[in-house]
């Protein structure tokens, strides 16, 4: 992680805040997924969990980690900081991995997650999304 | 649900959408006048969900309930959410932030006549 050539003048400053500037924009976008992935999950667990329950799961565990990276990117520090890292991290393989599934074997994921086909559904903007979130953390390191 | 109180209410939120939108693209921190809007399109909105329950509460047709309540209270939830989270910023992802909260509620009235259709989703 740490990157000796980027240490500026010797200066060790603390972190830029993740939640403001182009930051408070990514939190609102983190923020209708988290929404919109809460969502839908508690309406898919509560009337029909028995018709996919495997795509219905990982709704729910999309949910949980864009709630968490909403959060942490919003409230900013160090310890936010690395769960952020952790959350869009998980958030990147599980799009990538959910996606790619989706798309072999599509019987599976015949009831959508926010994450099949890549977040088709959703413009394609889960795939995008997290590459953003990591550059943002590196960015405002 | 009566199709045309909808219509006013994404007509409206999208032309503030351009509006905000536009002040973004010429770098503007949100305006008095941005939160304003924003506040009248919560009163809009506040009038689209009490009208959407009274409706539900007078129909005896079929459809899933929790999940028309929890939409209409979903629109209701954003524009104080963008309003909090936009306010304090001093750049334009402030006017930004307000913009997402104008394009997204389209599709959340959108949600809720589809939900009152009983279209799944």
């Amino acid at each position: 992680m740490a990157d000796p050539g980027e240490v500026d003048a010797g200066a060790r400053h603390s972190p830029a805040p993740t939640g403001q500037g182009f930051g408070r924009f990514l939190v609102a976008v983190y923020g209708i997924f988290a929404l919109a992935a809460t969502s839908r999950s508690a309406v898919q667990l509560s009337t029909e969990f028995n018709k996919a329950p495997l795509a219905y799961v990982l709704s729910a565990f999309a949910a949980i980690v864009y709630i968490v990276a909403t959060i942490s990117l919003a409230r900013g520090g160090a310890t936010s900081r690395r769960l952020a890292t952790v959350a869009i991290s998980i958030e990147l393989v599980g799009v990538l991995i959910v996606g790619a599934m989706s798309v072999l074997s599509p019987s599976v994921f015949q009831h959508p997650t926010v994450w099949t086909g890549f977040g088709s559904g959703y413009g394609f903007v889960p795939l995008v999304l997290p590459f953003v979130g990591l550059w943002w953390l590196r960015h405002t390191r | 649900m009566t199709g045309i109180y909808a219509t006013v209410i994404t007509v409206v939120a999208l032309l503030f959408a351009g509006w905000a939108l536009i002040s973004a693209a010429m770098n503007r921190r949100p305006t008095l006048l941005l939160f304003a809007a924003a506040v009248l399109l919560e009163l809009l909105l506040l009038v689209f969900a009490v009208g959407g329950i009274v409706q539900m509460a007078g129909s005896s047709r079929q459809f899933a309930r929790a999940e028309f309540v929890g939409y209409l209270l979903g629109c209701l939830a954003i524009p104080p959410l963008a309003f909090y989270w936009a306010r304090g910023e001093r750049s334009r992802s402030g006017t930004l932030v307000i913009a997402l909260a104008f394009l997204i509620t389209p599709v959340m009235v959108l949600r809720v006549q589809q939900v009152w259709a009983g279209i799944g989703g």
